[in-house]
């Protein structure tokens, strides 16, 4: 009991930090362009499936050729080249749309299928391979952990401060804010909230990759083309903390992050209930508070 | 006393569909659909265009709420899925007769979505759209995890049909004529359902319920500042949604449509939320005709693209987003549009011709 208890404190934390990256993504589009991402999970997806292909690439073999200096590599080149998709996706779909949210839901529903159909028809039904970060584990307090879930940890909240301390402080994080606030009044001001717009989705889908190369690995069968699981986690986190709301993922994804875990642990046969109950759990929440808890603008942070 | 009747209707069909270029249209589109059988198309083609019906159905009552209420819902499939189940349910392992269940599990669809609707009407835009799309997904676990005969992965597995093979069978057809009469009773039996559902929808559409819908849509506040109850018109838009997309999953489980059984991952699963979006948006939204349009050509074209077997979901998605991105205000919608300029400047000129 005390140890499932431990495991409960240590996995949850893990997690949740992940899926804060997450939901960051989801978040921070919305909150800035008004735009529900549908394609967040596909954009999860292919940065799981393009660190693995610039891996091969570069000639990294977990065998062979183990080098921690071509996973660093890939590990930046990848989020890089989802972030370039993701500005061509809004460039050639969404902003078309901008005015229109249901035709943006569905254009972002077509980018998921389609990302996801190129993905089908590159590389058929097999399953890529998606290297740990680092190999090994400690187990501090009678609880394994991987240095890949610790790595996950460290790396997923630095990069939160560091997109907290960029949107507060940076003279772009200002104009993200304002564009939230007030999208013709930023563009009065002289801000091009079209490359603003541009620039926010590059942001939000590497974190999305980023998300995807840290949480793909631990799972125990590499399922990647599967886009709609991360899709519901992050929404459920997103509305869970309030739509836009920077600390409210932050929040969110904790909560759900334990509650998955919570299932996980104290149920092992009923692990297909874990992202049912994160999904009660949201409609709970809701329940009682209609806007989540900090429905709030990016502006207000 | 029967020809002046019959004059009356005559005239009155004429002036209300014969005269308006649009309904016209729609008109002659029925009359195609109810005479394809007679080029006896193989048994494939009525299967396609039957589920097609089915999915115009359920695409036509989403329209409903989300075109005229402004509520936006991803979690239509919940109805479909609660119908078809219940209607499968009640049927294959309580013996009740179809024609019963399919209008029982309509209603209690109806319920359902009173009961989802009274807390999910509190929240608001994309919260909506995000919460009511999480209420599939949960019943689907829960009916995964449900015991064999009933839940699990495969469902209910082969639910009563509306016209048993045996029923053909007594009456001297060979089994493969029987297999084609099915179908082809089943392509009546939905084609008409989809007709008589649609001018309902139609109907309520532009009604002045409807009319009041829409003020919702455009500005709640003002509404509300009008004395309207903006809560009771959502809910019972929600409501008749509901029943309708009821229809829908009650004609998918005793149909062709269910293919062998009514499992949860084809009437819960997300794809089955997002079909109405993609058809309605493609279709033109906020028109009833525009989600069967939409439903009509893209699951025919889906199938031309079976042909193309690599590429052809790649393709076929393209297309419809190119179609999204270019014609946002939906292909049936700008086509009707066209008709009704058309017709105006027609009128315009025959007045400027008696002057």
């Amino acid at each position: 009991m005390i140890e499932n208890l431990t495991n409960l404190l240590v996995y949850g934390a893990i997690s949740g930090a992940v899926y804060a990256l997450l939901a960051l993504g989801f978040t921070l589009i919305y909150g800035v362009a008004d735009v529900v991402n549908m394609a967040h999970g596909a954009f999860y997806m292919l940065g799981a499936y393009a660190f693995s292909v610039f891996l091969i690439h570069l000639g990294y073999n977990s065998i062979t050729n183990p080098s921690p200096f071509l996973l660093f590599i890939a590990l930046i080149l990848a989020p890089i080249f989802v972030g370039f998709v993701g500005t061509i996706v809004y460039r050639s779909l969404i902003h078309p749309l901008i005015e229109d949210a249901l035709s943006v839901l569905v254009v972002t529903i077509g980018t998921a299928l389609i990302l996801q159909q190129i993905i089908l028809f590159i590389f058929g039904d097999k399953d890529m391979p998606v290297p740990k970060l680092l190999e090994g584990s400690i187990t501090p307090l009678g609880v394994t952990v991987t240095y890949h879930e610790l790595l996950s940890f460290v790396l997923s909240l630095s990069l939160i401060a560091v997109l907290w301390i960029f949107i507060a402080r940076s003279k772009i994080g200002g104009a993200m804010r304002a564009a939230a606030q007030d999208r013709e009044a930023a563009t009065l001001m002289g801000i091009n909230t079209e490359r603003l717009y541009m620039l926010t989705m590059a942001i939000s889908a590497l974190l999305a990759a980023i998300a995807g190369i840290l949480l793909v690995p631990p799972a125990a069968s590499p399922i990647l083309r599967e886009w709609t699981y991360p899709l519901v986690m992050s929404f459920a986190i997103v509305i869970l903390g309030g739509l836009g709301s920077i600390k409210g993922s932050l929040v969110g994804a904790f909560v759900i992050g334990y509650v998955e875990k919570f299932v996980l642990i104290f149920f092992p046969g009923m692990g297909f209930l874990k992202g049912a109950a994160a999904l009660i759990v949201m409609v709970l929440v809701l329940l009682f508070r209609p806007k989540g808890v900090f429905g709030k603008r990016v502006e207000a942070e | 006393m029967v020809g002046t009747f019959l004059k009356r209707v005559y005239s009155s069909f004429a002036t209300k569909v014969l005269d308006v270029p649009p309904r016209l249209l729609a008109f002659l589109f029925f009359l195609l659909l109810l005479f394809i059988p007679m080029a006896k198309p193989d048994s494939y083609t009525l299967l396609i265009l039957t589920i097609a019906y089915i999915y115009a159905l359920f695409a036509a009552s989403w329209d409903l709420l989300v075109g005229r209420s402004g509520q936006v819902s991803l979690g239509h499939a919940l109805f479909f899925g609660v119908a078809a189940y219940l209607s499968a349910f009640l049927s294959k392992f309580h013996g009740f007769p179809i024609w019963a269940t399919i209008p029982l599990s309509m209603l209690f669809c109806a319920l359902v979505a009173v009961l989802i609707g009274v807390p999910c009407l509190r929240v608001k835009g994309p919260y909506l759209t995000l919460v009511t799309l999480a209420f599939p997904l949960i019943l689907f676990v829960i009916i995964f995890s449900l015991p064999s005969p009933v839940g699990g992965e495969g469902g209910i597995a082969l639910p009563p049909r509306f016209f048993p093979r045996e029923f053909f069978m007594e009456r001297g057809f060979s089994l493969s004529e029987a297999v084609y009469l099915q179908t082809l009773a089943e392509y009546y039996l939905i084609l008409v359902s989809l007709f008589v559902s649609s001018i309902i929808l139609y109907r309520v559409a532009n009604s002045k319920t409807g009319i009041v819908l829409v003020s919702i849509l455009d500005d709640e506040s003002a509404s509300k500042a009008c004395g309207i109850n903006v809560t009771k018109y959502k809910l019972l838009a929600f409501a008749v949604s509901a029943l309708f997309a009821g229809l829908a999953g009650g004609l998918y489980a005793h149909s062709f449509g269910a293919q062998g059984a009514v499992a949860p991952e084809a009437v819960l699963g997300l794809t089955t939320s997002f079909y109405p979006v993609i058809m309605t948006i493609f279709g033109g939204i906020g028109t009833i005709y525009g989600p069967i349009v939409g439903a009509f050509t893209l699951w025919t074209l889906m199938e031309f693209f079976r042909v193309a077997a690599e590429l052809r979901a790649l393709i076929y998605i393209s297309i419809i987003i190119i179609f999204i991105v270019k014609w946002p205000t939906g292909v049936a919608k700008f086509v009707v549009e066209k008709l009704n300029d058309l017709a105006k400047e027609r009128e315009i000129d025959e007045r400027k011709k008696k002057k």
